[in-house]
């Protein structure tokens, strides 16, 4: 196996490539990302007075400014804190997936309450959603959580759109998500991808399932005007001193890894990932944290010698996975054991997103 | 634990949970595995479980959604819904439940109530009661989740059941379900003087002091809030919460 020099990404992503100095793509796109999309020092204080200006001008005569979503998770917590402090009036919108840890509803609870911020709350039913976890284990990619990704921006965009909003604030940041393999989480934006999956190995039919499909993205973006705002772009988002302020300010509780607020999250990540497709997401998140100059390489490799998570606790995930998910331990096994696949062996608009965001990124350059 | 018990009811219908406002319009709240995990971790009291279409529909209990559920509570559970025989009470106490809670079958023959309390002791036995208030402020017990009068004067009612071995009255006023507008103090004290049992008091609340008023002003040996455990704020997101202990003993020391 061999592990980039710079970050602590390695082989295990297929796709990975290294330069003369044994430096991986990922550090290359980092920086490329970065430059894109980081605000830069100078310029800060400037682009969020000019971008609070224009949520509170979009929301003028209306009950609420902007849209953000909250999952009970640093980040989205964290733009919470931020969204009031800026003195904008979001609207809370949360995507129960029936997975929510009860410190995910008690993180969102408590932020809630402190900042005075109404919420709503869309509950997938869950036989439809529970058929389709399972279609996605059956499809058998390394990407199981796009379900709810998938689902989670349709229902902002659509929220946004019911209450005239044309901001949707989001916790997705460079600082410490940036790297991503493709093949390890493909396609939250791609409704075809997931049809198809769907249609493959489920049966239910996905009547109240939010998603959006390619023309539904095409109405909010450029009929509607509907942008997704990375706000933690425009600030110095340092994780660590972000969750003493959450946990100092509103009284949030950590839950011990990135998306673990989630039990499926935590079970797909700790447990399945990286015995099936020996993957390890905390390399990829500690790499980024590498790159952003929040972690140091040797701390990332030293974190990587502990058990990604308890093993008493664990087999606890796995257990209940089973149950929620209405399996028997064979079932799950047969899951398990089956050849791993990657998105591109089902239907999906890789090449038209592809083109979308070079159209956006070399937009971006010329806008500034 | 404190003296009065604080228990979510959770309205079950088919696999999933709801929440009605004044017994209608049933909204969706989520899967109740996943509901009664974080209960677990909030570390409530007691449940009560109820599936509102078990009767309606006839089908009666699903004895294997209550035993998923009954297997993943640490707290003790009440379940009703579709009840109609001693050999279902048999059934549901096997599968972990503690207590079951009867209402369209004592209505219909109030001589279940004594059976199962002679087989399987009154603290197993709750009957639940609900409740209309009439014109004229007179109240009137309803069946067929308050579709259909019975007749019965709920205090009177009450003492027969109490009479017959009921252990405890799930009480609630059909008006106020859902409406996070407070309990019907009246009705809650009025049945809680008219019997010696544990009155659980339901329908109405909406804040932690709803429930020291319906514990010291009602008589109220327990209070039961579906609305305010599951719903957020004014476009009633769907967040499950349960009160801290110290908020509890603020009100109900």
């Amino acid at each position: 196996m061999t592990v980039c020099t710079r970050c602590i990404m390695d082989t295990t992503d297929p796709d990975i490539s290294f330069d003369a100095a044994g430096v991986c793509n990922h550090c290359h796109r980092y920086e490329e990302v970065a430059r894109q999309r980081i605000i830069p020092a100078g310029q800060r204080q400037e682009r969020l007075a000019q971008l609070v200006a224009e949520v509170k001008r979009a929301g003028e005569g209306k009950p609420y400014d902007c849209v953000i979503g909250v999952s009970g998770g640093v980040d989205s917590t964290y733009v919470a804190w931020v969204v009031k402090d800026l003195g904008l009036r979001p609207l809370a919108v949360h995507l129960d997936n029936g997975w929510n840890s009860e410190l995910a509803v008690a993180n969102i609870e408590k932020t809630l309450n402190k900042l005075g911020i109404d919420l709503y709350t869309h509950v997938i039913d869950w036989e439809e959603f529970q058929n389709l976890q399972i279609s996605f284990l059956k499809a058998s990619t390394p990407d199981g959580e796009v379900p709810t990704d998938h689902a989670i921006f349709a229902l902002l965009y659509k929220i946004a759109a019911k209450q005239g909003l044309k901001h949707v604030i989001t916790g997705t940041n460079v600082i410490s998500e940036a790297i991503l393999p493709e093949k390890w989480g493909y396609g939250y934006f791609d409704w075809s991808y997931v049809k198809d999956v769907h249609r493959r190995f489920g049966s239910a039919r996905l009547s109240t399932y939010p998603h959006f499909s390619l023309l539904h993205l095409f109405y909010y973006v450029f009929l509607r005007r509907i942008r997704m705002v990375s706000v933690l772009n425009f600030i110095d988002y340092n994780k660590n001193q972000a969750m003493d302020i959450l946990k100092n300010e509103l009284g949030w509780v950590y839950y011990g890894g990135k998306h673990y607020e989630s039990i499926y999250t935590r079970f797909y990540q700790a447990y399945l990932l990286p015995r099936k497709f020996d993957i390890d997401k905390r390399k990829a998140h500690y790499s980024n944290l590498v790159l952003s100059g929040q972690m140091t390489r040797p701390d990332a490799l030293d974190a990587m010698k502990a058990p990604v998570y308890p093993a008493n606790l664990l087999e606890e995930d796995r257990q209940y996975v089973i149950k929620k998910l209405n399996l028997d331990g064979q079932q799950f096994e047969e899951i398990m054991s089956l050849p791993r696949k990657t998105f591109l062996d089902y239907k999906n608009n890789r090449n038209v997103f592809a083109f979308a965001k070079r159209l956006v990124n070399s937009s971006r350059r010329l806008i500034g | 634990m404190l003296k009065t018990r604080v228990i979510p009811a959770l309205l079950l219908r088919g696999a999933g949970l709801v929440k009605t406002t004044a017994f209608k319009s049933p909204v969706y709240v989520g899967d109740p595995i996943n509901a009664i995990r974080i209960f677990n971790e909030k570390e409530v009291d007691e449940l009560v479980l109820l599936d509102i279409a078990a009767s309606r529909t006839g089908r009666g209990p699903a004895f294997s959604t209550i035993e998923s559920i009954a297997s993943e509570c640490f707290m003790p559970v009440a379940y009703g819904g579709g009840i109609s025989s001693v050999e279902q009470v048999r059934r549901i106490l096997g599968l972990g439940v503690e207590k079951v809670v009867i209402n369209a079958a004592a209505l219909a023959d109030p001589q279940i109530v004594r059976a199962t309390a002679d087989e399987f002791g009154s603290q197993a036995i709750v009957v639940s009661i609900d409740v209309k208030r009439k014109l004229l402020g007179r109240y009137e017990v309803y069946g067929d989740s308050g579709t259909r009068s019975t007749g019965h004067e709920p205090a009177a009612y009450a003492r027969m059941m109490a009479d017959l071995g009921a252990g405890e009255i799930l009480l609630t006023a059909i008006d106020r379900d859902g409406t996070m507008k407070g309990y019907d103090i009246e009705l809650v004290s009025k049945v809680a003087s008219a019997v010696s049992i544990p009155v659980i008091a339901s329908g109405g609340a909406g804040t932690i002091a709803d429930f020291g008023v319906a514990s010291k002003h009602g008589g109220a040996a327990a209070v039961a809030a579906g609305a305010m455990f599951v719903f957020h704020g004014p476009h009633r997101a769907v967040l499950i919460t349960y009160p801290s202990h110290a908020e509890l003993s603020a009100v109900l020391s």
